[in-house]
C-alpha cells in the first residue's frame, strides 16, 4: 500500500466497481458542484452498475441521463465546467471516445493554455478499456494513448480497486481535465479499500511486487496479468518487480528508471495497439534514463495490430497473457 | 487584467429591457400549441418585412464552373425598418453606435493587414453588423454568449476594447490571450461572460448549452446566446446541442446568420429546407425569422428570446437572414458570388439601413450629431490602434508552460451560487449504496 494512503476507517475488501461509486458518492456528498452525466447513468446505473444508487442519494439534477449524444454532453460538460461546475462525464464504452475527441482535444484540453491561463475546465471523463470480453472491435479497443498524446490532459489508469478509489477522487479535485480509464473485466475484482477519504496522489507509480531480476512495467488490466507472470517466474528462480505507473500523465519517470536500473531488465506491458502506443513511451523514458544500467534491450508487450475479433481463438492472441509475458521475461534473462 | 470593466452606458441589462417592454401578448413564440392542436404553424414566427427568395445555380461554362443567381425579387425597393416594441431611441442609437465601431474596427484590421501587422487572415462581418450588435445587446448582466468568427461587433457590446481585438490579430502579448490564440478566440469568463469561439463549426451550442445547465444547477435560469452560419449548423453537434437544451428546458439562443454562402459554398447545395428556422419543428423549440440587414427586428427576435430563457421556459432558435459581403476572409475575393446578390444586398446595407431610419424616418439623430458620432467612433479607434500597436510581441520562452494550471493559478468557485445539495437531513432519506453487482457480461 502506497504511503499516501491514509485510511480513517478499518481496511476491507469490496470490488472495483464499488470503489468506483464509493469516490464518487464521497465527492458528491463533499462538493456539491460534483455532478455526472452520461447515458443511462441515474436509473440503470449505467450497464456495468458502477453507479447505482446515485441516483437515489443525489437526485436528477445531479446523476443525468442525457440523450445519445457523446461529443453533445462531453461539449456540455466543458460548459458546465465553465461555470464552476465539476462534472464527470461518462462513456460507456472507451470505443466511444472516438466521438468525443473534438470535445476533449480540441476545447478541453486547450483552454486553460489559449485563454492565456485564465479559465480552468475541471472535469473528468470516466470510461473503459480492455478486451476479452467477447464484445469484438467496437467495444473492446484501449484507446488511452489518444489522449496521452495531447497535451492539457491528464490520464489515469487505475489496476486495483484502492487505486481506483483514491485516484478517482484526486481527479475529481483536480482543476484539469482528467481522462480515467477503467478495466471493464475488473469490475468484479476484489481488493483492500478503506471506507473513508483519501487521496492517490496523480504522478506517482507504485511498486506492486519487489524484485531484483526483472521489471515488468504495466499498466491497467496488464498489471495482474505482471503479477501473475511474476508468480511463475518466481517457481524458475526469476525475480520480478512489477511496476504500476497508475497515471500516464502526470508520468512517474523516476520510480520506473530506478527500478529498471535495478532489475537491468525491463518489459513494458499495456492492453492499447504496441505500435505508437502507451508502450513506446514508457521504453523510451526507461531506455534513456537506464541505458547504462540495462542488460537487454527494453520490449514493449501490447495489443496484436488488428481490430479486436469477436471468437475467443481469435481474441485471446491479441492480447499479452500471463503465459506470453512469462515466456519473454524467461527468454529476456537467459533461462 | 488589462481589459476595462464594462462601460456603464453601454452594458445591456435585464431591467433597461423590461422596463420599455410593452408586453408580447398574443404574438409570442411560447404557447407550443393552437387551440386546434396543431402546433406547427405557432411555432416558427417571421418576423421580415419582404421575403426575398434566391436560387443559386451551378452552371458548367465550358471549363469553367460559376454560380447564377435566379430571382423574382433582385429588383425590390428595399423595406422600410420595423418598429422595435422594445428599443428606444438612446438603445437605437446605442446600437447604431456600436455598427458604426464594429464596421469602422474592421476596416483599421484590414489596413494593419495591408501593413503586414495582422498575422494571418483577417475575418469581417460586412453586412451583418446589425445581427452581431443586435443580438448581443439583448443579452443581460447575467447572460452568456459564445460568439463566432463574425461576430467581432457582439464582443465590443460585451465591453471588450477594439485594442483586444486587434492586439488579437496582431499576435501581441498584451493580447487577451497573451498571443496564444488567434483573431476573435477570446473571452472572458469573470466578468463578462464570454466563452471563446471554436473553429470546430457547432462545438459552441453544446458548449454553451453546459453554461445554462452549470447556471441552472446553481439555482440560476440564463439565457445563453450563441450565433452559427447556414453552413456551420449542418453539423452534428449542432443538433446534440440543442436537442439537449429542448430537452432540459435550458435557456439557449442560437442565432442562425444565414448569410448564403459558407465559404464558396451556396446554401442551396447546404441543406434542404426553405427556411432553416423550420428545424426548430423537429427540435421541438420555437423558431424565428427576423431580416438580419434591420437590427430592430434582430433585437425584439433576441429580446424575447433571452426573456423566455430566464423565465426557465428554454431554448430559441433565430434565423437571420442577410448575405456575407466579403469573401471567407481577407485572401477570398468572393468571385464566385453571382454580382446580383452583391447589389440587391448591397441595398439592404444595415448600417445604410439604420443610419436612414435614425435621420430620416425618425429624426433622432441630426445630420451634425451623426458627424459628432462618427468622428468619437474614429477617435476612439485611432486611440485604440495605437495601444494594440504599441503592444509587444510575446516572448518565445512564454510559449512553454502553463498547459495544465496547479491550485496557485486561481481558485475555482461556482459562477452564481453552490447548488443546492441532496444533503441528509432535508427531504431526502438516506438511502444506502446500492450494493448490485458489476456486471463484465450483459446477461
Amino acid at each position: 500500500m502506497p504511503e499516501s494512503a491514509v485510511g480513517t476507517e478499518k481496511d476491507r475488501e469490496i470490488t472495483f466497481a464499488q470503489a468506483v461509486r464509493e469516490a464518487l458518492a464521497e465527492e458528491m456528498r463533499r462538493d456539491s458542484t460534483v455532478c455526472i452525466m452520461g447515458e443511462d447513468v441515474a436509473e440503470a446505473g449505467t450497464p456495468f452498475k458502477v453507479l447505482s444508487g446515485l441516483l437515489e442519494e443525489f437526485g436528477k439534477d445531479r446523476v443525468i441521463d442525457t440523450p445519445i449524444s457523446e461529443a453533445g454532453f462531453t461539449g456540455l460538460a466543458v460548459g458546465a465546467a465553465m461555470t464552476g461546475m465539476r462534472p464527470v462525464v461518462d462513456i460507456m464504452f472507451g470505443d466511444f471516445i472516438t466521438l468525443t475527441m473534438d470535445q476533449m482535444v480540441n476545447q478541453a484540453a486547450k483552454v486553460h493554455y489559449m485563454s492565456g491561463g485564465k479559465w480552468k475546465v475541471p472535469m473528468v471523463m470516466r470510461t473503459t478499456l480492455g478486451a476479452t470480453r467477447r464484445s469484438a472491435a467496437q467495444h473492446s479497443q484501449s484507446l488511452h494513448a489518444w489522449f496521452c498524446h495531447v497535451p492539457g490532459l491528464k490520464v489515469i489508469l487505475p489496476s486495483t480497486p484502492y487505486d481506483a478509489k483514491g485516484l478517482l477522487k484526486a481527479a475529481i479535485r483536480d482543476d484539469n481535465p482528467v481522462v480515467f480509464f477503467e478495466d471493464k473485466m475488473m469490475y468484479k475484482m476484489k481488493g483492500n479499500v478503506p471506507a473513508g477519504d483519501y487521496t492517490v496522489p496523480l504522478g506517482l507509480a507504485d511498486i506492486k511486487r519487489t524484485g531484483e531480476d526483472i521489471s515488468l512495467i504495466a499498466t491497467s488490466s496488464m498489471v495482474q496479468v505482471a503479477l501473475g507472470a511474476a508468480t511463475m517466474l518466481e517457481e524458475i528462480g526469476i525475480s520480478a518487480e512489477v511496476v504500476d505507473p497508475r497515471t500516464m500523465w502526470p508520468l512517474d519517470e523516476k520510480t520506473l528508471i530506478e527500478s529498471a536500473k535495478k532489475t537491468s531488465r525491463a518489459i513494458i506491458l499495456d492492453e492499447g495497439y504496441e505500435r505508437y502506443g502507451v508502450t513506446a513511451e514508457l521504453a523510451s523514458v526507461i531506455a534513456t534514463g537506464a541505458f547504462y544500467d540495462l542488460d537487454a534491450p527494453v520490449k514493449r508487450m501490447g495489443a496484436m495490430h488488428v481490430p479486436i475479433p469477436f471468437s475467443p481463438p481469435l481474441e485471446d492472441v491479441t492480447v499479452p497473457t500471463e503465459q506470453t509475458v512469462f515466456e519473454a521475461a524467461r527468454k529476456m534473462c537467459g533461462k | 487584467m488589462k481589459m476595462k470593466m464594462m462601460k456603464k452606458k453601454s452594458s445591456p441589462v435585464n431591467e433597461r429591457a423590461a422596463k420599455v417592454s410593452q408586453g408580447d401578448n398574443g404574438n409570442s413564440p411560447l404557447q407550443r400549441e393552437s387551440s386546434n392542436g396543431d402546433y406547427r404553424g405557432n411555432l416558427v414566427r417571421d418576423l421580415r418585412l419582404e421575403k426575398p427568395s434566391f436560387k443559386v445555380l451551378q452552371i458548367r461554362d465550358g471549363e469553367k464552373v460559376r454560380y447564377e443567381v435566379e430571382s423574382a425579387d433582385l429588383e425590390a425597393p428595399v423595406p422600410a425598418i420595423r418598429e422595435s416594441k422594445y428599443l428606444r431611441r438612446e438603445h437605437c442609437i446605442e446600437i447604431y453606435r456600436w455598427m458604426l465601431l464594429n464596421r469602422r474596427m474592421e476596416t483599421a484590421l484590414e489596413n494593419l493587414h495591408k501593413q503586414g501587422k495582422v498575422v494571418g487572415g483577417v475575418y469581417f462581418g460586412l453586412g451583418q453588423e446589425g445581427c452581431s450588435c443586435a443580438s448581443a445587446y439583448a443579452l443581460g448582466k447575467d447572460d452568456w454568449m459564445g460568439p463566432m468568427i463574425r461576430n467581432q461587433g457582439a464582443l465590443l457590446v460585451r465591453g471588450f476594447r477594439a485594442a483586444d481585438i486587434m492586439m488579437q490579430y496582431m499576435a501581441k502579448a498584451g493580447s487577451p490571450t497573451k498571443g496564444r490564440d488567434t483573431t476573435s478566440h477570446f473571452g472572458d469568463l469573470e466578468r463578462r461572460n464570454v466563452v471563446a469561439p471554436i473553429s470546430m463549426l457547432g462545438d459552441l451550442v453544446p458548449v454553451l448549452t453546459g453554461v445554462a445547465l452549470g447556471a441552472r444547477l446553481q439555482g440560476k435560469n440564463i439565457a445563453v446566446m450563441t450565433w452559427i452560419g447556414d453552413g456551420g449548423q449542418s453539423t452534428g453537434v449542432t443538433y446534440e446541442g440543442i436537442n439537449f437544451a429542448s430537452v432540459q428546458k435550458l435557456g439557449l439562443v442560437l442565432v442562425i446568420e444565414s448569410n448564403l454562402w459558407a465559404y464558396s459554398t451556396p446554401s442551396d447545395m447546404q441543406y434542404g429546407v426553405k427556411d432553416l428556422a423550420d428545424r426548430a419543428i423537429g427540435y421541438g423549440i420555437p423558431g424565428v425569422i427576423v431580416d438580419g440587414t434591420d437590427a430592430m427586428q434582430v433585437y425584439d427576435a433576441c429580446h424575447e428570446a433571452c426573456e423566455r430563457a430566464r423565465r426557465g421556459e428554454g431554448a430559441t432558435l433565430i434565423e437571420a437572414k442577410m448575405m456575407r459581403m466579403k469573401g471567407h476572409a481577407i485572401h477570398d475575393g468572393a468571385d464566385y458570388v453571382p454580382k446580383p446578390m452583391f447589389e440587391y444586398w448591397k441595398r439592404r446595407d444595415p448600417i445604410l439601413r439604420m443610419e436612414n431610419y435614425l435621420i430620416k424616418e425618425k429624426k433622432w439623430l441630426s445630420s451634425a450629431d451623426h458627424e459628432k458620432l462618427i468622428a468619437e467612433v474614429e477617435k476612439q479607434l485611432e486611440a485604440e490602434r495605437e495601444i494594440a500597436v504599441n503592444s509587444p510581441m510575446p516572448t518565445p520562452e512564454s510559449a512553454a508552460g502553463g498547459v495544465y494550471c496547479d491550485e496557485s493559478c486561481h481558485q475555482i468557485k461556482p459562477r452564481y451560487a453552490m447548488p443546492k445539495d441532496r444533503m441528509l437531513g432535508q427531504n431526502e432519506k438516506q438511502v444506502g449504496l446500492k450494493q448490485s453487482e458489476a456486471p463484465v457480461h450483459f446477461k
